[in-house]
């Protein structure tokens, strides 16, 4: 080329849209090894689909197994005169979904080339099952035509917005799209049978006619209804309140709702007043006050010193109630203690609340209200259970699974980003006793730290103290999964650059406020992807705990329902539908997780 | 040393408990202190509660009968708790080196399907990749473990034709094993690979001369098949290499044990004189004479005490060590007439199928072709479908990872891809891959102990089973923890081999 060229910049070429000739030339059958893979992985694809179908479709499945256990796959044996109870726990947490979407501004847009493309690749899906399943004829034809719709809807909104460049244009918000979504699943309880026996009463009615969505249907259709009004609400409130302050409450209620719901709402304590008049009350307001009037005095600016060591003095005494309770030398009630080593935290950290008189009264007002709301959860967890149960636990099937799921994550986070520090920090002795512990618990299967907790942990207890199995088994897997979490805090942790920490020191910052306020708010940001990661695995190996008996929905699945004589070893079928919502779950959490890890790439610099 | 004076400012001390340092050491003996307190309290507190229920703590049940069957092993029927325990190692170990190989395998095949230019190949290995991970590996073992448990009885026509049996008995293949014929085969197998590698050599300096297509690796693996084959047939001929081991087994044999003894003297104080001489050369100074330090005369010194404790072994401290190289090295070689003598006939290996003798009956437990049981079968498809689905993700990423530029590069020096595969993208791919990899292998082998849930009896079964039959579950759990944690330091100890050989050679 003998002409000088102009060197041009131009932004990345569009994508030539081919035809769908040209396309399936390119990606399937470009040359010969490329169709020949094709032809065979093709065949491979057709016969796995065919088979899988003929699994699910045989006559010998027995999906009315799954069908009619399905609240004990759920909420394994909860008294069913009170299950009105799970359906406010559900209803409540749908309440705050539905508040969040709001408060965090989901603005997501769906564009509608999307969508189209979704809907015909359902129908594709439709007509590709009525092909491959083995059905009769009529409901293959009846297949065909439901494919049949969804391909026309999907090509009437491409080509119903069809704008300039030959793509619809256009789109809706994602936040619409998912209730529309949910919507249909609600309505479908209403017209298709799923299932054709029924738990009434608490009791298995193997009965032609009763569907097992009768007894659903209205619930999920209020609950739909508080997740789309409470969305609403919380767009209108936009308007009025500052969104700072409604999520830090809605972060606060989130943080809250697994105790409250569960030990308060789900467990029904019968709280005996008169005991709660002449002794908690008291003991509340006594921690109230007289803690309320020591945090001021100690967040005074003028205190200096002698605040901290106050504070210091106050938590030897807190640790040491514990100690001496060991010992037998003096005897106080448990919440004392607690509240005392409470005390103890927030008095350590009332400095840094010393200001003006509003913050100070804003801190002391925390500090009600952390009284208020312990003592109460202590006052119920203390409390027996109202409930008459069938089973061990109140708790049971999924629930179980998403309770020790979301405690274990709740509670192996302080945890783990204590080791982490631990174990990255210039302390020798500190450093070796975390990365002892971490290496340690590491090397094992979880399995194995299930079982010493189950059968081993109540040896270590001292006489007369004992241990509730699933607290067991949430203190093991508490453990356990701190230790993980804490190498991808530590990850996050070594990704924080040197000159933070020099600049941190060079203004004046304590150790303690570096870390807060400088190290961990970026080491946690990029560790996020990770941590979701971890959330996902520590959901998958719930499961584990159906090893060592406790009733989550893989052991009802696999032990439960094989032994109920209706259905005498009919195993694979609730199996598979246990995969199915480990699936569901864990691959939502996968993609939102990717999506997470882009953004975060995007922050980097 | 030189004496800095600076401007002294009025510098006040911080109290004690203000000083970072002395704050720093209290914090930590404090949490040292509360540890300690705490592990000696939980532990007084499990001797009084063990002791209250006659329990005694420690290692005696690994001597002690269990009275416990287990389903399958090198010994299902344990006379002590120790040998049950080494059972249930055994098939861990069995069970993770299985695992390892087919999910290797497997997980590289889909992490190059899931790059994969062809659309079939490609979204099959994403849903492949995307549907495994997502499920629990416990579901999926009991899911394996349901379906393989309702396959048919094991019946004379379950299966293909005795080749492949399938029932809820367990999975059955052929198995080869090592018949009469393998040794002098063997023979036959290094001069076809000296013959190959004699190909090799000639074949790449055609290439290299005539700059023809000469495919040596072509050439000397059919110059090594062909020795094989041929082999195969005619392998007696190599009979009298038995003879020859015969031979030297009668030689050794005749050896007095005297002579061996001076034989062995003079080496080590051979080896000794070599090791000073070389060991002076390298102290050598550009001047000419070595410059020795007092610790170099100890080395020196040291070698020579060496060589005089070797002498003083063979003569005074084993006399019989002698007759023992020489009894041992002439069995050997007896063995070794045996394997390769004359009279062997068969062929280097044999199939052995599995068979059915009647209904529900295998004909042997071991020689009957190569049985999985039901509980092995769940837990290995389990482990090995789970771990690939990860292993597949991360040889993705692996090849990911790699430059453009150096495919590109050998692209553009006309390398085929799969040339380009192997020399150009994989090794530096393996680089990015293995410290993963290895994770990957020390979770599969921790996730053996899920066999628990199908009664496989693995380590933590039979530990299960060994602790609540003698109480001795603490005991259990420490080998249980000492098991697991020399696996994982086997693995990354191996992992790290690897990695340090894979490591780009820098200068």
């Amino acid at each position: 080329m003998n002409e000088p060229t102009m060197i041009k910049v131009e932004s990345r070429p569009e994508e030539t849209s081919s035809t769908p000739r040209e396309w399936i030339r390119k990606n399937l059958f470009s040359n010969i090894p490329n169709t020949i893979l094709t032809i065979v992985f093709g065949a491979f694809t057709i016969y796995a689909i065919r088979g899988v179908l003929g699994f699910v479709l045989s006559g010998e499945r027995r999906w009315e197994a799954v069908a009619t256990n399905m609240r004990l796959l759920m909420a394994q044996g909860y008294p069913a005169n009170q299950f009105v109870r799970v359906w406010f726990t559900l209803g409540c947490l749908m309440a705050l979904t539905g508040l969040s979407l709001a408060a965090w501004k989901a603005s997501g847009r769906l564009p509608a080339t999307k969508i189209s493309i979704w809907i015909m690749n359902t129908g594709a899906g439709l007509a590709l099952f009525a092909v491959l399943a083995p059905i009769s004829a009529a409901s293959k034809l009846g297949w065909v035509i439901a494919a049949a719709i969804f391909l026309l809807i999907g090509l009437g909104i491409w080509f119903g917005l069809r704008g300039e460049n030959k793509r619809p244009t256009g789109s809706m918000p994602t936040v619409w799209f998912s209730f529309g979504f949910l919507a249909i699943l609600v309505l479908s309880l209403w017209t298709v049978p799923y299932g054709h026996y029924a738990f009434v009463e608490g009791e298995l009615i193997a009965e032609t006619g009763r569907t097992v969505a009768m007894s659903t249907k209205l619930p999920f259709t209020v609950m739909w209804l508080i997740l789309v009004g409470s969305y609403l609400f919380g767009v209108r409130i936009r308007e009025y309140i500052p969104s700072g302050r409604t999520k830090a409450v809605l972060v606060g209620l989130w943080f809250l709702s697994p105790f409250i719901l569960n030990w308060i709402v789900l467990r029904d304590p019968d709280f005996d007043y008169a005991h709660i008049a002449s002794t908690d009350i008291p003991l509340a307001l006594l921690f109230i006050i007289g803690g309320g009037v020591a945090l001021y005095i100690l967040s005074k600016p003028s205190l200096g010193e002698v605040g901290r060591i106050l504070a210091i003095g106050l938590l030897f005494f807190a640790v040491f109630n514990w100690i001496g309770a060991f010992f037998g030398w003096y005897s106080m009630l448990q919440k004392v203690r607690i509240s005392f080593v409470l005390l103890a935290l927030a008095a350590l950290i009332a400095p840094n609340f010393a200001s003006d008189r509003k913050t100070r009264l804003r801190f002391v007002a925390g500090w009600s209200a952390l009284i208020a709301i312990s003592h109460w959860l202590i006052t119920a967890v203390n409390s027996p259970s109202t409930l008459e149960l069938q089973g061990p636990t109140y708790l049971g099937g999924f629930s179980l699974t998403l309770f020790v799921a979301v405690l274990t994550l709740l509670l192996s986070f302080p945890l783990g980003v204590l080791l982490a520090l631990g174990r990255t920090s210039t302390m020798p002795i500190a450093r070796v006793l975390c990365t002892g512990y971490i290496e340690s618990i590491r090397g094992v299967p979880l399995i194995t730290i299930l079982f010493f907790f189950s059968n081993i942990l109540p040896l270590f207890l001292p006489e007369g103290m004992e241990i509730a199995e699933l607290a067991a088994i949430v203190t093991g897997y508490t453990l356990f999964s701190a230790a993980y979490l804490a190498e991808n805090v530590r990850g996050g942790l070594q990704s924080v650059m040197r000159e933070q920490y020099e600049a941190s020191d060079a203004i004046g910052l304590t150790t303690s406020q570096r870390t807060g306020f400088i190290v961990l708010p970026q080491a946690l940001r990029v560790s996020i992807p990770p941590l979701v990661g971890q959330a996902i695995g520590v959901f998958k190996e719930t499961s584990l705990v159906a090893i060592i008996g406790a009733y989550d929905i893989l052991r009802i699945a696999n032990s439960v329902v094989p032994a109920q004589t209706e259905f005498l070893g009919v195993k694979r079928e609730g199996l598979l539908l246990v995969s199915v919502i480990y699936f569901i779950v864990a691959f939502s959490m996968s993609k939102y997780s990717r999506r997470l890890e882009e953004r975060v790439g995007l922050g980097e610099r | 040393m030189s004496e800095t004076s600076s401007p002294s400012y009025h510098h006040q001390k911080p109290p004690f408990y203000r000083d970072a340092t002395v704050v720093k050491w209290l914090f930590q003996l404090g949490a040292l202190a509360l540890v300690i307190f705490a592990l000696w309290f939980l532990s007084s507190q499990a001797r009084d509660n063990l002791a209250a229920r006659d329990i005694s703590t420690g290692f005696d049940f690994l001597s002690i009968d269990p009275g416990i069957n287990l389903s399958e092993g090198i010994d299902t029927r344990p006379a002590t708790g120790g040998r049950a325990l080494w059972v249930g190692m055994v098939n861990t170990i069995r069970l993770a080196t299985a695992g390892i190989l087919f999910a290797t395998i497997l997980g590289l095949f889909v992490g190059l399907a899931r790059l994969s230019k062809n659309l079939v190949v490609n979204k099959l290995g994403s849903v492949f990749v995307e549907t495994l991970r997502n499920i629990p590996l416990l579901v999926q073992i009991l899911l394996y473990g349901a379906i393989l448990a309702n396959l048919g009885d094991l019946q004379f026509d379950s299966g293909w034709d005795n080749w492949v049996i399938w029932s809820n008995k367990g999975l059955s293949v052929p198995r080869v094993f090592i018949a009469d014929g393998f040794y002098q085969w063997v023979v036959f197998m290094i001069i076809g690979a000296i013959a190959a590698r004699w190909a090799y050599n000639r074949r790449s300096r055609l290439r290299d001369e005539t700059g023809q297509d000469a495919y040596p690796g072509f050439a000397s693996l059919g110059v090594l098949g062909a020795f094989a084959v041929i082999g195969w047939f005619i392998h007696p001929i190599f009979g009298w290499v038995g003879n020859i081991f015969g031979g030297i087994e009668d030689g050794i044999s005749k050896i007095p044990e005297e002579a061996l003894q001076a034989v062995l003297s003079i080496l080590a104080v051979v080896l000794a004189v070599n090791w000073i001489r070389g060991f002076l050369k390298s102290r050598r100074t550009p001047g000419g004479s070595a410059h020795l330090t007092d610790d170099d005369k100890f080395r020196i010194f040291f070698a020579g005490i060496g060589a005089g404790l070797a002498i003083l072994v063979v003569y005074v401290v084993w006399p019989g060590l002698s007759s023992w190289i020489i009894n041992s090295s002439s069995d050997l070689f007896g063995v070794l007439e045996d394997k390769f003598g004359n009279g062997r006939t068969g062929g280097p290996f044999g199939v052995d199928r599995p068979e059915v003798v009647k209904p529900g009956k295998f004909e042997k437990y071991g020689p009957s072709g190569l049985t999985m049981s039901l509980g092995f079968a769940a837990v290995f498809f389990g482990v090995v479908l789970y771990t690939a689905a990860f292993i597949a993700e991360i040889v993705r990423g692996g090849i990911l990872a790699v430059p453009k530029g150096q495919i590109e590069a050998a692209n553009s020096l006309g390398m085929k891809r799969s040339a380009a595969l192997r020399t150009v993208i994989l090794p530096q791919a393996l680089r990015v891959i293995m410290p993963p990899l290895g994770n990957q292998y020390l979770n599969l082998t921790k996730n053996t102990s899920l066999a628990i849930a199908v009664g496989f009896s693995d380590l933590v079964q039979v530990g299960q089973t060994v602790g609540n039959q003698t109480g001795k579950n603490l005991s259990v759990f420490a080998i249980w923890m000492l098991f697991y944690l020399a696996c994982s330091l086997t693995i990354s100890v191996a992992v790290n081999f690897f990695n340090v050989r894979l490591k780009i050679v820098e200068r």
